[in-house]
C-alpha cells in the first residue's frame, strides 16, 4: 500500500510537474505579451493624444458642452479620458488575447464576446459625443433665434431642445449597446408621445385662449418688430 | 468651370445671339413686375442717351418670378422685329432674360450676371436694383461712364439717405471696410455699382461663390475684392436710394447679408487689410454723404432698449466664447442701464465688433451663430445712434459717423492683434 | 439687231453705269469716246452686265460734268459723234447689251442756245422757258442741294435784270414746266434718241419739275402729271423702253412716282444704300431690315434700283442726323472725304479694301431686290483721289491695264481729262482688268461668277422678300421666292464668326444648295437650322425638295 501511494504521488506529482511545465511557458508567454500589450497600449495613448490635440477635440468637446458635463463629475478632460479608455481598452484587449494563449477551456468564448463587443461599444460612445455636439449646436441656435424673435423663456427653449437632443442620443446609444433596450425605447416614446401630446391638449383644449394670447401677442410682436425693423431699416 | 453650371443651354443660346458687346446691364428679379417695367425702361433710356454708338445689352437673372416680370423685361428690347415709333437707334439692343432657378439667390444671379459680362467681353457692366424707384438716366452715365470711358474698375453708388436709414452700414460696414483699407467707400452693400471687365473676370472663378458669404452677399464681397486687390474704384452720387415697398429683411438676414460676407472677406484677403498697399485714390463724382431730413422713422426705442438688455443677459453663455470678458462685462453693465442712461460707445462697439469678426475668423462657434448673437448689440448701438442724433443738423450727423469711423481706425491694431493671436485655449 | 422682246427687261438686267469719258480714249486726245466704249463692249459682256447706263454725253461746258446740257440732240465734240454713238448702240445690242442714257429734264446750261434767247429780252419767245423773277424771295419753302457751293436757289441775270431759278449750280437754269412748249420739246428731245435706239432714259432731278409758293417745291402733283404723259407717249410710241427715276426722296415718297405703273418703270431706293454701309459697321442689321420694312409695295411693273456707289458723292440726306454723325466718323473721318451731305469715296476705299466687305456688299446688291447698279471701276476695286475737286474723285480714267496711262488712253498723261489714280494700294499698277483677268480668284473673276450665279434665276430680280428675324442680329436672313422657286440669302455682317439658328421649319424637307459651289447642305428639319459663318461671309442657298 505504501507502494501503491507512493507510486500514485509520484504519478501525481509527475502530472502536476507536466501541467505546470504545459502552462508555465504559456504564462511566460502571456506576460510578455501583456508586457508588450502594455508598451502598445501606451504608444497608442501618446498618438492618440496627438491627434486629439490636432483636431482640437477638446475645443470640440468644450462646445458640445462634454467638458462642462465631465469636470462636474470631477473626471478629467475628454480627450484625457479618451485616451485612458483606449489605453486600458488597448491592454486589456491584448491581455486577454494573451489569456487566451493558457488554453483555458470557456474563457475562449467570453474573450470572443468581449472582442465583438468592443466595436459596438466605440459606436455608442462616438453617437453621444455626436449627439452632445448636436445638442450643443441646435441648443445654441434656438436660445439665438428665441431672443432675436424675443420670444418668452428662451433658456426655457434652448434647455428643452438639449435635454430632447440629449435623450434621444442617450437611447440610441443604449440601443446599440444592447443594454435594456425595450425598456429604454419604449420609456423615450412614452416620454416623448407624453411630451407632444401634452403641448397638443395644452394647446388644443385647455390652453386655448393662453395659446391664443400667445399667438396674438407673438404675431403682434412680429409685426411691431417688422414696422419697427422697417422704418429703421439696417440697409 | 463653375460657369458652366450656372449658364443654363437657354441663356447661352440667347448669349450668343447678343454677341460681344460693350456694355451690359445686369438684374436680379424674383417678381419684381410692379416696378421692373418702369426701371428697364429707364436703363434702355440712359443707355440710348449716353451710349447711343455702343453695343449694349440687358440681361436678366430671375429667380423663378410668377408675374410676368421676365416678359417684362423682353419687351424693353429695341430690335428690327418690332418697330417703335416713340424714338430711333443706330443699333439693336437686347433685353434677354433667363431663369436660373426656383431658389432665389443673389449669390447666383451676380455669378451669372458677372459671367455673362465675361463671355461677352463687356468692357463695363453695371448691376441695378429691381426695385429702384428713383432711379434716373443719368444713373447709366454716372456707373457705367467711369468704367466705359475712364478706366475706373469698380463704382459704387453715394446716395441720399434718410436720417437712420442704414445703421448697419453707417455704423458698421463702412466704418470696418474703412478702418480696413484706409477708403471711403459709403456704401460697401451697394444696390447699384458696376464693374470693369478686368474686376469681372476675377470675380468669375471667385471662390465666395461656393460660400455662404457670396450667396447672400455678394455686393459685399466684390466691394471688398475691389479694395483687397487695389483695383482704381470710383464712387458716383446717385441721389435719392428709393425703394418700393417690399418688406425689408428683418435684422437678422440683413446681418448673413452684410456682416457674414463682411467678416469672410476679411478672412479671404486679410493679407491685404492687415497692410494694404498703395492703392488708386478714391475719387468721388458728387458729395460725398448726403443725409434728407425728410420723414422721422418711427422707431420704439424702448424696445430697441429692451432687446440689447435681454439679449446680452440671455446670451451670456454664447457671448463667453465670442467677446472678451472684459467686453462682455462691459456689456452686461451696458444692460443693467435703464433707458435714461443707456449708452454703448463707441469703443465699446467698436472693439466688440472686432472680437466678433476675430471670433468668426477662429470659428469659436458655428459661424452663423456668430452673426445671429450680434443682433442685440446692434440694437443697443442703433439706440445710442438714434438717441444721440435725434436732432442733429445732417452736418452733425456726417461729423458722428466720421468720429465713429476714426474709433474704428484707432482699434484696428488690436484688430491685428485678435486676428494673429493663437487660438484661445490650445 | 433688235434686242429680243423680254417683257420687264429692265426686272432682269444688270446695269454698269458709265462715262463715256471715263472708258476708253480711241483717239488719243486723252478723253473717253464711245468708240472707244463700243472697243470695250467685249469686257462687258464677259462681266456680265446687261444694260449699260451711260451719263450724260451731251454738248455741255462741263461745269457739272455734263448736267448742264447745251445741245439735247448732239454728242459732245470731245466723246464723238452722233455717228460714233449710233455705231456704238448697235454694237452694244449685237452683244444684247441694252444702253439707258441720261436726260436731264429740270435744267439746262445757262449756254444753251434757249437761255441765251431767252435772257436776252423780256418779250422774247423763250423767255417763259425758264423761272423768272423780280426778286429773290419766292419759293422760300425750297432748300439748296448743293450747300457746299450755293448761297441761294435765284441767281441774278444781269443781261436781263431779274432772277433766274436754279436748284442745282447757278450755272444750270431749271426749266418751266408751266410753259407747255418746255414740255413738249423735252418729248421731242427724248423721242429723237428713242428712234434713234436707245432702251430707256434715266431722268435727272425729276422731284424738282414744278415750284410752288408755300411748298417745298419737291414732288408736287403738277410732276407726275407731266412724267405720266411722258410714260404715255414712250408706251404708245416705243414700247418697252424704260424710264428710271433719279429721285433722292424717303420710300413713301417716291411711291407716286411709280404711279399705277403709268410713271415710272424704276427708281433709285436711295435711302438703302446709306443704311448698307451703316449695317456693315455697326454689325447690326436693324437699319437694312427698318429701311425696308418702311420701303412701301409697288406696282408689278415696276422695279427698284439699287446700287453701292455712283459718280455723285454717297448721299446722306435721307438718314438721321444721328445717323449722318456716325457715318461721317467712321467713314469720312477727313473733311476733304465729305461734299454736300455726304461722302465722295468709291467703294473699295469705303470699305478699306477690305475683299471680303467688298463681296458682302456686292452680294447684298444682287440679292435684295431690285435691279443692281455696278459703277464702273467698282467689279476692279478702284480706289478714289478726294483730293480733286467737287466729286471728280470718283470719276478717273478706267484701269485697263499697269502700262501707259494706265491703257486708258496713248496721249500724254498730262492731257487726260483726269489725273489716274497712282497710289500703292488703288493705283492703275496694282488694280487693272488685265492683271485680274489672269487671276482667277481676282475680285473681276468673282464679280463675274457672282453675275453669272445672278442671271441663273429671274427670282433676284423678280422675286418677294420676306426677312428671317434670327436673335442674332448681326446676320441679316431672308428668303426670296418666286412661283415654286425659293431662294436663301443668309449674310453674317460682322467682323467676327458667327453662329445663327434660323427657323426655317415652314421649308421642313428642303435640302440646301449653296448656289456658288453647287455643293449640298443638311435638309430641314423640325429643329432651327443652325449655321456657323466667318467673318463677312454670305450664303445664297437654293432650296430643293428631292
Amino acid at each position: 500500500m505504501t507502494d501503491m501511494i507512493v507510486s500514485e504521488l509520484g504519478q501525481a506529482w509527475n502530472e502536476f510537474a507536466h501541467g505546470f511545465a504545459h502552462l508555465l511557458p504559456r504564462l511566460l508567454e502571456m506576460l510578455i505579451i501583456a508586457l508588450v500589450g502594455w508598451v502598445i497600449a501606451y504608444l497608442l495613448k501618446v498618438m492618440l493624444r496627438s491627434l486629439l490635440r490636432l483636431v482640437k477635440f477638446d475645443h470640440l468637446s468644450e462646445l458640445a458642452g462634454a467638458t462642462q458635463l465631465l469636470s462636474t463629475a470631477a473626471l478629467p478632460s475628454p480627450s484625457g479620458l479618451l485616451v485612458q479608455l483606449v489605453f486600458w481598452i488597448t491592454w486589456i484587449g491584448i491581455l486577454l488575447a494573451g489569456i487566451s494563449f493558457l488554453d483555458i477551456g470557456g474563457l475562449q468564448k467570453h474573450i470572443g464576446v468581449f472582442f465583438l463587443y468592443l466595436p459596438r461599444f466605440f459606436v455608442a460612445l462616438f453617437v453621444i459625443f455626436l449627439g452632445m455636439l448636436a445638442s450643443g449646436f441646435f441648443a445654441r441656435a434656438a436660445l439665438l433665434g428665441a431672443v432675436n424673435s424675443d420670444l418668452p423663456s428662451p433658456h426655457l427653449l434652448s434647455q428643452a431642445v438639449r435635454v430632447l437632443i440629449i435623450a434621444l442620443t442617450i437611447s440610441m446609444a443604449f440601443e446599440e449597446l444592447g443594454l435594456a433596450q425595450r425598456t429604454i425605447i419604449i420609456a423615450f416614446a412614452i416620454v416623448f408621445g407624453a411630451l407632444m401630446l401634452g403641448m397638443a391638449i395644452a394647446f388644443g383644449l385647455g390652453g386655448q385662449g393662453l395659446a391664443r394670447e400667445f399667438l396674438e401677442r407673438r404675431l403682434s410682436a412680429q409685426r411691431r418688430e417688422r414696422k419697427h425693423e422697417g422704418d429703421l431699416s439696417p440697409l | 468651370m463653375a460657369e458652366d453650371n450656372i449658364l443654363s443651354d437657354d441663356l447661352l443660346r440667347q448669349l450668343i445671339s447678343v454677341g460681344e458687346v460693350d456694355i451690359l446691364v445686369g438684374l436680379h428679379t424674383h417678381n419684381h413686375a410692379k416696378t421692373i417695367g418702369h426701371v428697364v425702361q429707364v436703363i434702355r433710356e440712359g443707355l440710348l442717351k449716353y451710349f447711343p454708338r455702343e453695343r449694349v445689352a440687358v440681361l436678366n437673372a430671375d429667380g423663378g418670378s410668377v408675374d410676368g416680370t421676365r416678359e417684362l423685361v423682353r419687351a424693353a428690347s429695341i430690335t428690327d422685329l418690332r418697330r417703335e415709333n416713340s424714338f430711333y437707334t443706330l443699333r439693336t439692343l437686347h433685353c434677354i432674360s433667363s431663369q436660373y432657378g426656383t431658389n432665389v439667390s443673389n449669390g447666383t444671379a451676380m455669378h451669372i450676371i458677372a459671367a455673362a459680362a465675361d463671355l461677352l467681353r463687356a468692357r463695363a457692366c453695371a448691376v441695378i436694383a429691381p426695385e429702384s424707384s428713383e432711379i434716373r438716366p443719368d444713373w447709366m452715365d454716372q456707373l457705367l461712364g467711369p468704367v466705359y470711358r475712364d478706366n475706373a474698375d469698380f463704382v459704387a453708388p453715394v446716395y441720399r439717405r434718410q436720417r437712420f436709414e442704414g445703421i448697419l452700414v453707417t455704423n458698421l460696414l463702412y466704418p470696418v471696410t474703412r478702418a480696413l483699407y484706409g477708403k471711403s467707400i459709403r456704401e460697401p452693400r451697394p444696390g447699384e455699382f458696376a464693374f470693369s471687365d478686368l474686376l469681372g473676370s476675377r470675380l468669375v472663378g471667385h471662390p465666395m461663390w461656393s460660400q455662404d458669404a457670396g450667396r447672400l452677399g455678394p455686393e459685399v464681397c466684390l466691394t471688398l475684392e475691389a479694395l483687397a486687390e487695389g483695383h482704381r474704384i470710383v464712387q458716383a452720387f446717385l441721389g435719392p436710394k428709393g425703394q418700393a415697398e417690399r418688406p425689408a429683411p428683418d435684422l437678422v438676414a440683413a446681418l448673413r447679408q452684410t456682416v457674414g460676407p463682411l467678416f469672410w472677406s476679411m478672412e479671404n484677403a486679410s493679407g491685404a487689410w492687415s497692410s494694404p498697399a498703395e492703392a488708386p485714390t478714391l475719387l468721388t463724382i458728387g458729395p460725398t454723404f448726403d443725409v434728407s431730413t425728410d420723414g422721422m422713422a418711427n422707431v420704439d426705442l424702448a424696445r430697441l432698449h429692451q432687446m440689447f438688455c435681454s439679449g446680452a443677459k440671455d446670451l451670456e453663455s454664447v457671448l463667453k466664447s465670442i467677446v472678451s470678458a472684459d467686453t462682455l462685462s462691459q456689456l452686461q453693465y451696458a444692460a443693467s442701464l435703464d433707458e435714461a442712461h443707456f449708452h454703448l460707445s463707441e469703443e465699446l462697439w467698436a472693439k466688440a465688433v472686432y472680437e466678433f469678426a476675430s471670433a468668426y475668423h477662429r470659428s469659436a462657434i458655428s459661424r452663423d451663430h456668430i452673426i445671429q448673437a450680434l443682433a442685440p448689440l446692434y440694437r443697443g448701438r442703433a439706440y445710442t445712434f438714434v438717441t444721440e442724433n435725434l436732432n442733429a443738423a445732417p452736418d452733425a450727423l456726417g461729423e458722428r459717423i466720421e468720429a465713429l469711423c476714426v474709433t474704428f481706425e484707432r482699434f484696428k491694431p488690436y484688430l491685428l492683434e485678435l486676428w494673429s493671436a493663437p487660438e484661445r485655449g490650445s | 439687231m433688235a434686242l429680243p422682246k423680254v417683257p420687264l427687261w429692265y426686272k432682269d438686267a444688270v446695269i454698269y453705269q458709265v462715262h463715256v469719258r471715263a472708258m476708253y480714249d480711241s483717239n488719243g486726245d486723252g478723253i473717253g469716246d464711245f468708240r472707244g466704249l463700243a472697243q470695250k463692249l467685249d469686257y462687258l459682256q464677259e462681266l456680265g452686265i446687261s444694260a449699260i447706263w451711260l451719263m450724260p454725253f451731251f454738248p455741255s461746258p462741263l461745269r457739272d460734268d455734263g448736267y448742264d446740257i447745251s445741245d439735247y440732240r448732239s454728242v459732245h465734240p470731245s466723246y464723238g459723234t452722233l455717228e460714233d454713238f449710233q455705231l456704238f448702240l448697235h454694237a452694244a445690242r449685237d452683244r444684247g447689251i441694252r444702253v439707258v442714257i441720261e436726260m436731264v429734264l429740270n435744267h439746262t446750261s445757262d449756254q444753251h442756245p434757249w437761255f441765251q434767247e431767252s435772257r436776252s429780252s423780256l418779250n422774247n419767245p423763250r423767255r417763259d422757258w425758264y423761272v423768272w423773277s423780280d426778286s429773290d424771295t419766292r419759293y422760300r419753302g425750297a432748300r439748296i442741294i448743293f450747300l457746299d457751293t450755293e448761297m441761294s436757289n435765284w441767281a441774278w441775270d444781269p443781261i436781263s435784270k431779274q432772277y433766274y431759278w436754279h436748284r442745282f449750280f447757278s450755272h444750270q437754269p431749271d426749266l418751266n414746266y408751266d410753259n407747255p412748249a418746255v414740255r413738249e420739246e423735252m418729248w421731242n428731245v427724248m423721242k429723237f434718241w428713242l428712234e434713234m435706239g436707245v432702251d430707256g432714259f434715266r431722268l435727272d432731278a425729276v422731284p424738282y419739275l414744278f415750284e410752288r409758293e408755300g411748298t417745298n417745291c419737291e414732288n408736287l402733283p403738277e410732276t407726275h402729271g407731266v412724267i405720266k404723259e411722258l410714260r404715255r407717249r414712250l408706251d404708245e410710241n416705243f414700247p418697252g423702253r424704260m424710264l428710271l427715276a433719279e429721285a433722292n426722296q424717303w420710300p413713301a415718297d417716291l411711291l407716286p412716282y411709280f404711279g399705277k405703273g403709268d410713271e415710272f418703270h424704276m427708281a433709285f431706293h436711295f435711302p438703302l444704300m446709306p443704311r448698307m454701309f451703316m449695317g456693315l459697321k455697326l454689325e447690326d442689321r436693324k437699319p437694312i431690315t427698318e429701311i425696308l420694312q418702311q420701303t412701301p409695295k409697288i406696282p408689278d411693273t415696276c422695279q427698284w434700283c439699287l446700287f453701292l456707289r455712283n459718280h455723285d458723292e454717297l448721299t446722306l440726306e435721307m438718314v438721321t442726323d444721328m445717323e449722318r454723325d456716325y457715318m461721317y466718323d467712321v467713314y469720312a473721318n477727313e473733311k476733304a472725304m465729305r461734299l454736300n451731305l455726304g461722302i465722295r469715296r468709291r467703294l473699295a476705299p469705303l470699305l478699306d479694301n477690305d475683299r471680303r466687305r467688298i463681296e458682302l456688299m456686292n452680294g447684298l446688291l444682287m440679292s435684295l431686290p431690285g435691279t443692281p447698279v455696278i459703277y464702273y471701276g467698282d467689279e476692279i476695286g478702284m480706289g478714289d483721289n478726294i483730293f480733286l475737286g467737287d466729286r471728280n474723285g470718283v470719276r478717273t480714267p478706267m484701269q485697263w491695264d499697269g502700262g501707259w496711262n494706265a491703257g486708258f488712253s496713248s496721249s500724254d498723261p498730262e492731257s487726260l481729262y483726269s489725273a489716274l489714280i497712282m497710289n500703292p494700294i488703288y493705283g492703275y499698277q496694282s488694280v487693272n482688268v488685265t492683271s485680274q483677268r489672269r487671276l482667277q480668284h481676282s475680285l473681276l473673276s468673282w464679280m463675274r461668277r457672282l453675275l453669272q450665279v445672278r442671271k441663273s434665276t429671274p427670282i433676284f430680280g423678280r422675286g418677294s422678300i420676306e426677312f428671317l428675324y434670327p436673335d442674332n442680329h448681326r446676320v441679316l436672313a431672308y428668303v426670296r421666292q418666286l412661283g415654286e422657286e425659293t431662294i436663301l440669302a443668309v449674310n453674317n455682317l460682322s467682323a467676327s464668326a458667327q453662329a445663327v439658328e434660323l427657323d426655317l421649319q415652314r421649308f421642313k424637307g428642303n435640302i440646301l444648295v449653296e448656289m456658288f459651289g453647287r455643293n449640298i447642305f443638311p435638309r430641314i428639319g423640325e429643329l432651327p437650322y443652325l449655321l456657323t459663318m466667318g467673318p463677312y461671309q454670305f450664303y445664297w442657298f437654293r432650296l430643293r425638295r428631292i
